[in-house]
């Protein structure tokens, strides 16, 4: 028994190795290497001054008041495209799960947006929001130059995202609804119960896990937005996101220590955020959802 | 058994691999002719063709040793840096001559980007040059790259609405506000590059300048630096500014002129050739002038811009990489851009000759605003400076003399140290 | 009457989903005088845009380069994934747990925070614009995804009709053809679509670690398209490649949208 394990074990290990390996090799290791370029002065404007200077980026970063207004940037975007996502993706999971008729057409486009390029949604919205040549402000007879003002610049960038990430968080509810038990409802209708108060007494509480998984993965992917905000503003009128400050500091200006600082800031936000989540709602996550 | 079939497939793959790796290698290498190599121009991709025909020619003149291949990059400036930068950073062989922009001279010298110009090679490259194009291409008392075409800002007014064009600053506003509606003055107030150059030339005008004679420490003095910002405060809070000021870059400026309710407009030459196609009428009554000073009595004085010819650090054929500069900047190539493409030359005795005349009527103010023209700060933190400036100053109706003096003298400093993020 | 009003939410949602193909459709069949009017639908139809992306090297390569690079990274990442999970659901052993929890850490990461180094280490050593450059950090990025999606498919499989199948006389290597094959194959399919649409859709990695048409992918060229004339936007261009990049989703998402819906939702219905 015990020889079968052991070599069970190293079976497992060996199958596993590769996937291991590359994980760690270029994830690892370049995470290892921010935190060790985050801590020296190097530009690649002049590249023999490569010099330790401690915690002085993060000094100068945390400091300054582009990484502050970039992060509310973030955070805006963030909170403004999952509240509406979820609002809206439970509807449509409430649709696609009640759906009689073209269930087949109804899944394949929703899942349109989330095949298709960011890039692309970003550029198409972009187009139509654009004052000569979409069609938005003839449609609503308006005259806005949307993507030149703060406020309608970050509503474009919101709307893009709810527009394409909607489908993907009405199938991770879709799979929270199908758990639901049907007998439960049955009885609840049985016990006078509303169509609106079974939805807030039953079935909710019930997708509370398929709810939180969604939520979660949602606000980390909200918060690392990237493409949309590159291709429409590129970051103007004062939308920077916290990912396109990190691209700007290490791919335009080649400033490799700044931009590292930039870059394991990010990655502590990640981690806060993600540990608030399963702090806040606890044991909710230990037993199911995990993304597919 | 299955020890057999494993040594089977590893000897199976090991075969195919083995059979691959030629076709990878000849897959992934780009043959180059031993007997012409291709020398690669990257630049921005030049509407009229004139730097294509300059290739060409040249090309043809080298007589086999050389071809010229133009590499269109794209024509707004930061994206050309941009683009350029990160493949020079990654050591790329494929960049021969490099069609750069006066501001990356020190910043690309400094990064060992470009190779230096010596001996008969810069002697061409300097030959009848005017010697603030020649500065533009120096840093560190090094030569970096050959003059090519230059640029600068010039006032155009309505002949038809204004007598005698104004002098200084606070005339032309006070000019503009008495002819009302149709008195707007056209000029760059976005937050990009175009905000760093009008801000420079105002400074400089005024006497100041943004860096000390070292590079090092920022200059910004007091009072030339208030009257540059109270300028460009009272002309975005005037009557007279074009309603989208703050978002306004050349273009925008030019078309606003050529549709005719302006009255002035600074902007580049190259919106002579243009109103005289898309805006005839317009253009029948458009006079030039220098660009407004800010003291009385003291000239202005105006940002270079300008292409100047660098040569790629790792290029495979430098030899014959500065010969193809020296010929593409020679006079001929350079006749062929002013009076195709608009491109002013960088050789002073071309300003006489009758040809680049009739294209540039107005080539002697153009000559005398070169004379006198300022280099915008030659470090290589310039990218970071430009930043710091027009992030500082924008936009131009919030601008406050006293807390931006500061503002701005604080974030140059730091941009110098390249520290703080942008 | 709630079946008109279940109807009608189809429609819409229908209609929400299609707006912004139909949008760049017109958009790119729009002549480019006209493409200044704010009408959604062209007045006269035109191909001038198709004809000047495919005429210029630019779109071409880089729908080669992404095919390729996609194909190859999705092919990786697969083949490791399955022997991981494999591991992971049918053997026992210490650490199985860290790698499933590593996975998902890798899924939650930024990956801004790995651009700088590995833009730096493949400057140094040359693996800047190639490939390889790409196919490496697709391949990593995407293993939680399939690890995970595999594990679960994994999971529902039959395992003991293998040794049913060994036992009735087949070999090895015919019990795994012709009894596993066929019931892993559903899942590891599925996970290759999912892989090859997150790499098809990367912009981040593609804009960093590129920068000619050796390696640079659809999304980043047509982010970074110039207009052929300075002052002109390449609206049109950008919308004709846009649709010649999409339609190919929106066929392979017709006909496998069950397989892509059931890979998606694996995780969360099984876990």
């Amino acid at each position: 028994m015990s020889t079968r394990s052991r070599s069970e074990r190293r079976l497992g290990w060996l199958l596993c190795a590769p996937a291991v390996g590359a994980m760690l090799l270029v994830c690892a290791y370049p995470v290892l290497y921010a935190l060790w370029l985050s801590l020296h002065r190097y530009d690649l404007r002049f590249p023999e001054q490569q010099t330790f200077v401690g915690l002085a980026n993060y000094l100068s970063v945390l400091s300054s008041p582009v990484w502050w207004q970039s992060l509310i940037n973030t955070l805006i975007i963030t909170i403004g495209s999952v509240s509406v996502e979820l609002v809206l993706g439970l509807a449509l999971a409430l649709l696609m799960h009640r759906a009689l008729f073209g269930r087949r057409t109804l899944r394949a486009s929703v899942l349109v947006p989330y095949g298709m390029i960011t890039v692309v949604a970003a550029l198409a919205w972009k187009f139509a929001f654009d004052p000569t040549t979409g069609f938005v402000n003839a449609l609503l007879d308006l005259d806005q130059a949307w993507l030149t003002q703060r406020g309608s610049a970050f509503f474009v960038i919101i709307f893009t995202e709810i527009w394409k990430t909607t489908p993907f968080v009405a199938l991770l509810l879709l799979a929270g609804l199908t758990l639901v038990p049907q007998e439960l409802l049955q009885a609840a209708r049985v016990d006078g119960a509303g169509v609106v108060q079974r939805f807030w007494r039953v079935t909710l509480p019930l997708m509370k896990p398929a709810i939180l998984v969604a939520l979660l993965f949602r606000t980390l992917d909200a918060f690392r937005i990237f493409d949309t905000v590159f291709v429409q503003t590129r970051g103007a009128q004062d939308t920077e996101s916290v990912s396109l400050v990190g691209y700007n500091t290490l791919i335009v200006r080649l400033n490799l220590g700044l931009g590292s600082t930039v870059s394991v800031l990010i990655f502590l936000c990640v981690v806060l955020i993600a540990i608030l989540f399963v702090k806040g709602f606890g044991t909710s996550f230990t037993r199911s959802g995990e993304r597919g | 058994m299955t020890t057999r079939r494993r040594v089977c497939g590893v000897s199976a793959a090991r075969r195919a691999l083995v059979a691959l790796v030629p076709v990878l290698v000849l897959a992934c290498g780009e043959p180059q002719s031993p007997t012409q190599p291709t020398l690669n121009w990257y630049v921005f991709d030049e509407p009229s063709g004139a730097f294509e025909a300059a290739a060409r020619r040249c090309s043809e003149l080298s007589e086999g040793r050389f071809e010229i291949r133009l590499t269109a990059l794209p024509s707004d400036a930061d994206q050309q840096r941009e683009q350029l930068v990160r493949r020079l950073a990654a050591k790329d062989a494929d960049i021969d001559i490099i069609g750069m922009d006066v501001i990356w001279t020190a910043e690309f010298a400094e990064a060992g980007w470009v190779l230096p110009w010596r001996g008969e090679p810069a002697r061409q490259a300097t030959q009848n040059r005017i010697a603030a194009t020649t500065a533009s291409a120096t840093y560190k008392g090094q030569l970096w790259a050959a003059p090519f075409t230059t640029n600068t800002q010039l006032l155009w007014y309505r002949t038809d609405r204004v007598k005698t064009p104004p002098a200084t600053w606070s005339e032309m506003i006070d000019m503009a506000e008495a002819l009302g509606r149709q008195g707007t003055i056209q000029a760059q107030g976005e937050r990009y590059e175009g905000l760093t150059v009008f801000f420079t030339s105002l400074l400089a005008s005024a006497g100041g300048s943004v860096l000390d004679s070292l590079g090092a420490q920022p200059s910004l003095e007091a009072a030339a630096t208030r009257a540059a910002l109270q300028i460009m405060r009272r002309l975005a809070t005037s009557q007279a500014s074009a309603p989208a000021l703050s978002t306004a870059r050349e273009d925008h400026a030019r078309l606003a002129f050529e549709a005719g309710d302006s009255s002035f407009m600074l902007n580049y030459t190259y919106v002579w050739p243009s109103a005289r196609q898309n805006a005839p009428e317009v253009a029948a009554n458009m006079g030039w002038a220098r660009w407004p000073a800010v003291l009385d009595g003291m000239p202005s004085r105006v940002t270079l811009g300008g292409i100047n010819l660098g040569i790629g650090a790792w290029s495979r054929h430098p030899e014959l990489a500065f010969q193809a500069a020296a010929c593409i900047a020679s006079a001929d190539n350079q006749r062929l851009a002013a009076a195709r493409g608009g491109l002013p030359p960088t050789m002073a005795s071309l300003y006489d000759e009758p040809e680049v005349r009739t294209t540039f009527p107005f080539a002697d103010v153009l000559r005398a605003t070169l004379r006198d023209a300022v280099q915008r700060p030659q470090t290589p933190f310039y990218s970071d400076i430009s930043l710091a400036v027009s992030r500082t100053l924008h936009p131009m109706r919030a601008i406050d003399p006293d807390k931006d003096l500061a503002r701005l003298r604080e974030r140059v400093a730091r941009a110098l140290r390249s520290e703080g993020l942008l | 009457m709630e079946r008109l009003f279940w109807r009608a939410g189809t429609l819409i949602v229908i209609g929400y989903a299609l707006l912004p193909v139909a949008w760049i459709l017109s958009l790119s069949l729009k002549p480019a005088a006209e493409l200044n009017e704010q009408r959604f639908f062209p007045r006269t139809l035109s191909l001038e845009h198709y004809r000047a992306i495919f005429t210029d090297s630019q779109f071409p390569a880089a729908l080669w380069n992404s095919l390729g690079i996609a194909l190859l990274a999705t092919l990786l990442a697969v083949s490791l994934a399955m022997f991981a999970a494999y591991a992971i659901v049918r053997l026992e052993f210490a650490g199985k747990r860290w790698i499933l929890a590593g996975a998902l850490s890798i899924a939650m990461f930024p990956p801004i925070a790995v651009i700088g180094p590995l833009f730096n280490l493949w400057r140094t050593t040359g693996l800047f614009d190639t490939w390889a450059g790409l196919i490496l950090p697709y391949m990593t990025f995407t293993l939680p995804l399939a690890i995970w999606t595999l594990s679960a498919f994994f999971r529902d499989i039959p395992w003991d009709l293998d040794r049913a199948a060994r036992v009735d006389g087949a070999s090895a290597w015919q019990a795994l053809r012709y009894v596993i094959v066929p019931l892993a194959a559903p899942g590891v399919f599925t996970t290759a679509i999912l892989v090859f649409i997150f790499a098809w859709n990367d912009f981040l990695f593609a804009s960093a670690l590129t920068s000619t048409n050796n390696a640079r992918t659809v999304p980043a060229a047509i982010a970074f398209f110039t207009g052929s004339s300075r002052f002109e936007l390449p609206t049109g261009s950008i919308a004709a490649a846009s649709v010649v990049v999409t339609i190919p989703i929106i066929i392979m998402v017709l006909v496998f949208q069950r397989r892509i819906v059931t890979g998606l939702t694996a995780g969360a219905v099984k876990g």
